[in-house]
């Protein structure tokens, strides 16, 4: 960058002596011998007829031999001074027309090369860049050989015409077709392969290095198209090794380093003066364009036009000055570094030109970059210089990165060009083989129940369930427009302290795009989504609800009684339909969500009633209820085998060192990628046994309610049912990362809906499953009774009381009633028949007298 | 080594730099001349023994004053002082240059924020790091702490500004002239801001109004929750490896006083438009307010720490249990004679997190007292809070009102703009015992901002975790805090792992003597520390509780918790 920066200076008006800058104290030392590398070749260049030298003067810079008294560290300091002020690798420099001047770069430069002449006669002598063990020779020639003859391994297999080439001189070719790009990537990897030693250098000294790369690729650019006008710029990235924002340490500074972060704030552009334009007020003469040199300018003091001579006379004209772009960015650790119980670190980074805005406040990148220090002026117009120095990292290379839970890249399959992905695609293969050896285990579906909230204790079948949720089933579009969901719905009713929200927090945790509400703090607005009116422009805009922010992932709803009526009637469409319609405020819209849901409840009495049926306990709309694949009832009976077993789990807790009985599970991120593959690129389809054994099994479940001693007739299951056994095999399917739904995955799903049918749907009067239950809150036992009590009623009503006679107290006729039958007869049941009644105009009701009319 | 030669509290930096030059004239001759200072970049080369030997084995301690808001105008540059504090936001690291050669010797500026000999030529210094902390008294310490290790008073020091001296400086800062870069003599001569010249003199006065008035505005920028907290230090530690402070540290820095006029000077050099990115934090903290601390020792402060006496040998079980009782029987007054409360409150005080496992915070005892009303709560309220103020080194009580949550900074939030963390009730240091009362709180509408508060006060009494808002994410930060909630029914915000109700039978009107609270203190911070290893009786004892506790989880718990808590006094 230095260089860079450097070959720009050498116009004959940017000489600035140190004295120019009041804040240091210190001589302005330079040490950029490539910068003369390149005013040499540019001299040259200009004496011959081409605009562009045909070949560079690299040997042309001796460099004193290093004082004895300097060190690296030295030499390092005093490039910093030099670069403190905000010297920033300009634009790629158009040639000026100096000609006439010597293009000595700097004024009191201790180590100023011989820039004239230096490149006709290449010493035999090695000749090192001051301070560094760089010969400038041997590295230009390992560049010249890097980028002739690098060729990608990858590539060896493949028969291309323009094989005979090496990657990167495609590269420029391309560069020189397209005439759009400014820069040339570099892998670093693939300059590590090529040829360690120079990697070490460029990490060593990059500003030597890339100097003379910069030069070497100018050179090689102008052999092939000498009327290519534009500069190119070396861009190296994805170095070896990359540290971590918080082990940056001075050691690194003027070294190369490859960071990653997120970026936290990005200043807006700022233009910097290149090059400066003068008029002269008197004469109205322009001068030659001046350049920026250390981030500053030199007003010429007298007019250079022969004729006027006017000092003083000089003003800036602003239309005619060039600018280039900078930006400073912060960058910040990401939150996977920081240590426990520390706050993130941040660094300065600067871009320039093409880097501006490539990344936003909030992305995850890379930054490959050369980290700087400079000292601190205390103030414009002092010479002191603290002795505390400020770093920051001049940017060479962006690349974003974007790696949130449960995305396993995407670069899988596809066939990137770019080559700048061998790395990670080798790591995923490697990561997709052992996901795959994973699958092949014979006992992963346990395994994946066990690493599922391990501290949880027991509860598999539940575990199970929320396992199939996570997997999913596929969801299927017909061509008429039908539309089946694959995510799996799943409502946990409970007992107060049995970890229903603890595996709820878990399975937040664990899901792709998990949002976790709860039932009390989410309104129906909150959840769906909501029209706002912008305050500025007018406009209504939609904000997005939890359901719709977690499409394709899980909604998880805490506290699912306590959510007002009118939010979850809201889940209705969500639910089966997947989608949220909008309709109001101008807006009429439908938004995806295709999110499973997940919700918890406790019974509406706080603990399970067992006298009390499901739907009462849950107090849900049976509507919404019979939305929900699977309905587990976790209740807290007392057991004493469960109960021991329960509080040695919770003791072994306790333990100093709490060993998690080290059973064979995923660890999180693993299970996290396995579950997310699985989701990508398993699409199981039935097959036939499978779709046989579903028919058969609903067939069953149908008739088990037929029993033929009984008259009643009792719905086990219903249409419903058998999409979601056909979710839960597919999901089932797909933990085994099998394209095919196979006859026990079917028989595993029917286990599964029976486990949670038995506890959720049984019919407390008779014993039996009874979907009845579920779906009108009634079971049908339950209403024969209501039948009957109705019919003993009227009777009753009919016998004993007169037309228009007095009134009779509901006790008394309770009474009666138990004493004519062998039921028991509560008092709200009767209630509840008189009540019927009361709708056929057969009985009047005023508080506890009953009239009949 | 060079103890007697210098004075120590004085003139640290004297014993700093003699020490170093030393050390380099031994490493140059060692190594032949060739980078002889470069190993001492991290590491210490004697300075660190003479301080420590200094400070804890000749009892320098009690001589070097501690520094806070009521004497930051008085203590003089380049002195040695010390600051107890909470490592509040941790501001990265500095570069500054190390060691540097002047003429044929090395010299330092390890422990100054610059140096004293002009710095010759650049490529004979070195770059060292430093770590800058920013750390202000801890929220919430209460007032018995400070009196266990007081300083010498600072005015009847040598190394105390005299009043011609600030009388110099306020000329100084008038006449706006200085020259102290040349002759090197910073204290003398040093011209201070104007502000700072004003707290010098308020604070003879009234310091802690001058300082409240003056800085709670401008330092933070955001309302301190803390009153009288206003206060802050940078602390620069060296040679450290990162992690061993972590962020709500508390700890004690013995280090070099510095104040630097120059580095006071304003740095408002708007033209330079990339300052305002590359600018460090420390800019927003002026050295006038926020006095700069190099820290030679630094350690970290334990419940122990503050205890006035130091604490005997061994904790023998009669010992023990007589203070256990004494403090049971003093609670049970305080708790108007209810015994099963008192028990219980001692039990919460004793608990601490001892684990955590996942979602499952394991050692956390919440309690929370039913049964109040607003008349009940004011008394005992206030009775309970007297006493764990006097027991506890930090605690607070919270008002749980609608318009305490709605208005209320709870969340630590990271200031991207200007790089700083900016505190929120939840920032607190390990151990902190907290009380909420709840009887104080009406029906009424929450805005978004209390629905956050809730939600961190929920997530706080659940998992022990508070959440740090650093804008593009959010940051978990373990905490271990007490948490007693006083309320009319069960709270439902704030759901407590033991639910009392509370049945006082009298209005308690006691007093414990100084002595009986110097050795509750002791009792409740060796209880705490002393390592809780569940053995198998524990575990028996626990199954019976969970036949009985219907509601599993949670409630065991709690009841393991009690039992084991229990056990420490009983059994050792």
């Amino acid at each position: 960058m230095a260089s860079r920066g450097g070959g720009n200076s050498n116009s004959p008006n940017s000489v600035s002596s140190p004295d120019v800058r009041p804040s240091s104290p210190l001589p302005a030392t330079n040490s950029s011998p490539a910068q003369s590398g390149r005013s040499g070749g540019r001299r040259r260049r200009r004496g011959s007829a081409s605009p562009y030298p045909s070949s560079p003067s690299l040997g042309g810079f001796e460099t004193p031999p290093p004082p004895g008294r300097r060190t690296p560290s030295g030499a390092a300091t005093s490039r910093q001074r030099q670069n403190w002020t905000g010297r920033f690798p300009p634009t790629p420099s158009t040639p000026m027309s100096t000609d006439d001047v010597p293009p000595s770069s700097e004024a009191g430069d201790e180590d100023t090369p011989e820039t004239d002449g230096g490149g006709v006669d290449a010493d035999a002598a090695p000749v090192f860049v001051w301070g560094t063990n760089i010969s400038v020779q041997d590295v230009n020639a390992a560049i010249l050989r890097f980028l002739r003859h690098f060729r990608d391994p990858r590539d060896a297999g493949r028969v291309d015409p323009v094989m005979d080439e090496g990657k990167y001189m495609r590269a420029i070719h391309r560069i020189l077709e397209l005439e759009g790009g400014e820069s040339l990537d570099v892998d670093a990897h693939d300059l590590f392969d090529h040829d360690p030693d120079l990697y070490g250098k460029m990490v060593r000294y990059p500003l030597e290095v890339l100097a003379i790369f910069d030069i070497v690729l100018m050179d090689l650019v102008a052999r092939i198209e000498p009327l290519f006008e534009k500069h190119i710029q070396t861009r190296i990235y994805n170095l070896k090794s990359s540290v971590c924002l918080r082990n940056l340490n001075p050691s690194d500074i003027e070294k190369m380093v490859s960071i990653k972060g997120m970026i936290i704030r990005c200043s807006s552009v700022i233009p910097e003066l290149k090059e400066a334009v003068f008029r002269c007020l008197v004469c109205g003469f322009y001068s030659e364009p001046v350049m920026v040199d250390r981030g500053r300018v030199t007003e010429p003091h007298i007019c250079q036009k022969e004729q006027c001579k006017a000092t003083n006379s000089m003003t800036l004209v602003h239309n005619r000055c060039r600018f280039a772009d900078k930006q400073i960015i912060k960058l910040q650790e990401t939150p996977d570094e920081i240590p426990e119980g520390g706050t993130p670190h941040t660094v300065s980074v600067l871009m320039h030109d093409k880097l501006v805005d490539a990344g936003k406040p909030g992305d995850r990148v890379e930054i490959t970059g050369i980290y700087r220090a400079m000292t601190i002026r205390i103030g414009p117009t002092q010479r002191t210089v603290k002795s505390i120095f400020k770093t920051y990292i001049d940017c060479l290379h962006i690349k974003k990165t974007d790696k949130s839970r449960l995305h396993i890249e995407d670069s899988m399959g596809t066939d990137n060009p770019d080559a700048n992905k061998t790395a990670e695609d080798v790591s995923l293969g490697d990561k997709v083989e052992k996901l795959k050896e994973l699958s092949k285990l014979p006992d992963i579906y346990d395994r994946l129940t066990r690493s599922l909230a391990p501290n949880i204790w027991e509860l598999d079948d539940v575990k199970r369930g929320l396992l199939c949720q996570l997997f999913g089933g596929n969801p299927l579009r017909l061509p008429s427009g039908a539309n089946f969901r694959g995510d799996i719905n799943i409502l946990l009713v409970g007992d107060p302290g049995t970890s229903k929200s603890q595996l709820l927090q878990y399975m937040h945790k664990l899901s792709p795009r998990g949002i976790y509400t709860s039932g009390r703090g989410s309104s129906a607005v909150g959840l769906t989504a909501y029209v706002a009116k912008d305050p500025e422009t007018g406009e209504t805009v939609l904000e997005s609800g939890a359901l719709v922010l977690s499409d394709k992932g899980v909604c998880c709803i805490d506290e699912f009684d306590k959510m007002s009526d009118n939010a979850r009637s809201m889940l209705h469409e969500v639910m089966e339909q997947q989608t949220v319609s909008i309709a109001k405020a101008g807006i009429i819209a439908s938004l995806n969500a295709r999110t499973s849901v997940l919700a918890c409840a406790n019974p509406t009495e706080s603990r399970y009633n067992p006298r009390l049926s499901v739907i009462d306990n849950i107090h849900l709309a049976p509507t919404l209820l019979s939305r929900f694949d699977l309905i587990y009832l976790i209740l807290d009976k007392a057991d004493e085998q469960t109960d021991r077993r329960l509080a040695k789990h919770i003791v072994s807790l306790h333990f100093e060192n709490p060993n998690i009985e080290e059973i064979e599970a995923l660890d999180l991120p693993t299970l996290v990628a396995y579950i997310s593959y699985a989701r990508k690129y398993i699409q199981p389809r039935l097959s036939d046994e499978a779709a046989e054994e579903l028919t058969r099994g609903y067939v069953e479940m149908r008739k088990r309610g037929n029993n033929p001693g009984s008259r009643k007739k009792v719905i086990t299951a219903t249409a419903r049912q058998i999409e979601s056994l056909i979710r839960l095999s597919e999901a089932l399917a797909r933990m085994r990362f099998s394209e095919v739904v196979e006859v026990r995955d079917v028989v595993e799903a029917f286990r599964l809906l029976e486990v949670a049918m038995q506890q959720s749907a049984t019919d407390h009067a008779t014993g039996t499953i009874d979907m009845d239950l579920i779906m009108t809150g009634v079971s049908a036992s339950e209403r024969l009774r209501r039948d009957n009590l109705v019919a003993a009623t009227r009777n009753l009503v009919m016998e004993k009381m007169q037309l228009g006679g007095a009134s009779v107290r509901m006790i008394e006729l309770l009474e009666e009633l138990r004493k004519q039958s062998s039921m028991e007869i509560h008092l709200h049941d009767l209630r509840s028949a008189l009540g019927t009644l009361m709708t056929e105009g057969a009985v009047v009701i005023h508080g506890d007298s009953v009239k009949r009319v | 080594m060079v103890g007697p030669q210098y004075d120590l509290v004085g003139n640290p930096l004297g014993a700093v730099r003699a020490t170093f030059e030393r050390a380099a004239e031994a490493a140059a001759a060692e190594s032949g001349g060739r980078e002889p200072v470069a190993a001492f970049r991290g590491k210490d080369w004697g300075a660190n023994e003479v301080f420590r030997s200094f400070l804890f084995e000749q009892g320098g301690l009690d001589k070097v004053p501690v520094l806070d808001a009521s004497n930051l105008g008085l203590i003089k540059p380049n002195t040695l002082v010390r600051f107890r504090g909470m490592v509040q936001d941790m501001l990265g690291n500095e570069y500054y240059v190390g060691a540097f050669k002047d003429g044929s010797t090395w010299r330092t500026n390890k422990f100054s924020d610059f140096s004293p000999f002009s710095i010759p030529h650049p490529c004979d210094s070195h770059l060292w790091e430093r770590h800058l902390f920013h750390c202000v008294p801890v929220p919430g310490q209460n007032s018995w702490t400070r009196e266990s290790s007081p300083g010498p008073d600072v005015c009847t020091m040598s190394i105390c500004l005299t009043p011609e001296q600030r009388e110099k400086r306020k000329r100084g800062a008038d006449n706006d002239a200085m020259d102290v870069s040349e002759n090197g003599n910073v204290e003398a001569s040093s011209s201070s801001k104007k502000p700072k010249d004003d707290d010098a003199h308020n604070s003879n006065s009234s310091p802690e109004v001058s300082m409240n008035k003056e800085h709670i505005p401008e330092m933070n920028g955001v309302d301190h929750h803390i009153p009288g907290s206003s206060f802050s230090c940078l602390v620069k530690v060296y040679d450290m490896p990162e992690s061993q402070v972590k962020l709500n540290d508390v700890a004690e820095f013995i280090g070099v006083y510095t104040f630097d006029p120059e580095l006071a000077a304003p740095t408002d050099n708007s033209d330079d438009i990339m300052f305002d990115l590359i600018e460090d934090v420390t800019a927003q903290l002026p050295p006038s307010k926020v006095p700069r601390l190099h820290c030679l020792v630094r350690r970290k402060l334990s419940a122990h720490d503050f205890l006035s006496k130091p604490p005997t040998a061994e904790p023998s079980p009669i010992l023990l249990k007589s203070i256990r009782q004494s403090l049971l029987s003093h609670l049970t007054l305080v708790l108007g004679k209810d015994e099963l409360a008192a028990q219980c409150l001692l039990l919460h005080l004793l608990s601490r997190l001892l684990n955590k496992v996942d979602v499952v915070t394991v050692g956390r005892l919440s309690l929370n007292f039913t049964g109040f009303n607003r008349e009940s709560a004011s008394i005992f309220g206030n009775q309970i809070n007297n006493l764990i103020q006097r027991l506890l080194p930090y605690s607070q009580a919270i008002p749980l009102s609608i318009e305490y949550l709605n208005t209320a900074t709870l969340q630590p939030r990271k200031d991207n703009k200007s790089g700083r963390l900016i505190t929120g009730v939840l920032q607190l240091p390990q151990g902190t015992h907290l009380t909420f009362d709840e009887t104080l709180l009406q029906s009424g509408s929450l805005t978004s901002k209390g629905v956050e508060n809730t939600m961190l006060l929920k997530n706080l009494m659940e998992s022990q975790m508070v959440e740090y808002d650093f804008e593009y994410y959010k940051l978990e930060m373990a905490t271990d805090i007490q948490l007693l909630t006083l309320s009319e029914g069960k709270s439902n915000i704030l759901l407590s792992d033991l639910i009392v109700p509370f049945r006082p039978s009298c209005v308690p009107g006691v007093n414990a003597s100084a002595e009986e609270l110097e050795s509750w203190r002791w009792y409740l911070a060796t209880v705490r520390s002393l390592p809780q290893s569940t053995e198998s009786e524990t575990y028996q004892v626990t199954i019976p509780c969970t036949t009985l506790s219907t509601n599993a989880v949670m409630y065991l718990m709690g009841t393991y918790l009690m039992s084991c808590a229990m056990f420490v006094p009983h059994y050792r």
